[in-house]
């Protein structure tokens, strides 16, 4: 897919459970329709909770790639 | 392999590399269910504990095992419960939760490991004891013809169907059907998980039991095992079955994230996570050593019991989880 340049990046690798899930969320709410934002992290837990519950704020998922080992980029579109 | 090392070490690994693969956090699976509305591990975890239901009374009934309810403090498992659910929030994961990411290679979950062990064997054995026995004594059922349970001198700590003098298995089924009921009747969130909730839910399920048998005083814990490991590395005491299970928990879940490329030395930016981990590390182990187990020792093992202490203990395991969750991130 083309590369889409995200408008926020969070840096959550290394953050500890929660603080992935509950900073995406927080970041998710104050965003405006059709700006991209770009969650890099390292927790496993997080890159399949992130996903599932992204649309519960209007996020649309575009994509989830590996980056690294046991390291991924998840770009989330809000609606 | 009956309450040997080596039985401990075997339950150990696949009860870690299970953890890895079903990430079972209770921490997690307490806090999704009521923050994020997304019932995933919540049902994961109620799947195990459906499962070990019938499957100790079962045991049980064949004489594979003796159910040993633990011990009803009340107040140590109001208030131990309590700590050790705002504990697991600070620490970033519950008793088992931060014992299986340490073979994931996450820094902060080992010290809240460390200070878990610490404060779980102060509150135990050492110098926090005398304020353990402020709690008081345990309340006990006499049981003429204690049957399935393992009795002491007659005694035999509550159960719903001790205290109501039910037979255990009319108890064990219905609580298992309403289990099974909300399982299968309400919504459940979808994710992409490596393990579906249900395939997760009955291999825990069955660790559990197979741990009960090879242990044969209890089923799976992690309080016990973090105080042996210390213990008997620091005095001349032996290491124990649950010694070695939790040390198995560890190597299971390192052999499950270098094989499916999940392993990586984690270390959080932000200064906060550790004062925190130190903090909740050391609130859940003294919890869960006044309460008389964790998430594991009372919620996963202890609740299929259907013991009173177990559930207590569980309830404000939970209450606490929450309190804290809205304390730190839940106010926005």
């Amino acid at each position: 897919m083309a590369e889409v340049k995200p408008d926020y990046t969070l840096d959550m690798r290394g953050e500890v459970c929660p603080v992935p899930d509950v900073e995406t969320r927080r970041k998710l709410k104050t965003m405006k329709s059709g700006e991209i934002l770009e969650v890099l992290i390292d927790y496993p837990l997080s890159k399949e909770r992130i996903p599932a519950n992204a649309p519960k704020e209007g996020g649309e998922v575009l994509s989830i790639e590996e980056t690294g080992p046991s390291e991924w980029r998840i770009v989330i579109k809000k609606k | 392999m009956q309450g040997t090392l080596i039985g401990g070490l075997i339950v150990g690994l696949l009860f870690g590399f299970l953890l890895q693969r079903s990430r079972m956090c209770f921490n997690s699976a307490i806090r999704d269910v009521r923050y994020f509305k997304d019932n995933w591990l919540w049902k994961q975890g109620l799947m195990a504990i459906a499962v070990e239901t019938i499957g100790f009374q079962l045991m049980a009934a064949l004489g594979a095992i003796k159910l040993n309810p633990s011990a009803f403090i009340p107040a140590a498992q109001i208030v131990g419960g309590f700590a050790f659910g705002m504990g697991m929030v600070l620490a970033g994961g519950c008793a088992s939760g931060v014992t299986y990411r340490i073979g994931e290679g996450n820094a902060v979950a080992i010290i809240a490991a460390t200070f878990y062990a610490l404060f779980a064997g102060a509150a135990r054995n050492g110098k926090l004891k005398s304020i353990t026995a402020l709690f008081g004594k345990p309340i006990t059922v006499t049981m003429e013809n204690p049957g399935v349970y393992a009795a002491k001198d007659g005694q035999v700590a509550p159960t719903v169907a001790n205290l109501l003098g039910i037979d255990p298995w009319i108890v064990a089924i219905v609580f298992a059907l309403i289990i099974f009921a909300y399982l299968f009747f309400t919504k459940t969130s979808q994710r992409k998980a490596p393990m579906h909730w249900t395939v997760g839910g009955i291999l825990i399920g069955l660790v559990g039991m197979l741990g009960y048998w090879s242990q044969q005083t209890y089923s799976l814990g992690i309080t016990g095992g973090w105080i042996n490991l210390f213990t008997a590395t620091l005095t001349d005491a032996p290491y124990n079955w649950i010694g070695m299970e939790v040390f198995g928990i560890i190597i299971g879940a390192f052999i499950s994230a270098l094989i499916f490329k999940e392993f990586k030395i984690r270390f959080p930016k932000d200064p906060k996570a550790y004062a925190y981990a130190v903090i909740g590390g050391a609130l859940m182990g003294w919890g869960a050593g006044v309460a008389g187990g964790c998430n594991i020792g009372h919620f996963l093992s202890g609740v299929p019991h259907l013991a009173i202490s177990s559930l207590l203990a569980t309830a404000f395991f939970i209450l606490g989880n929450w309190f804290m969750y809205w304390l730190l991130y839940g106010r926005d």
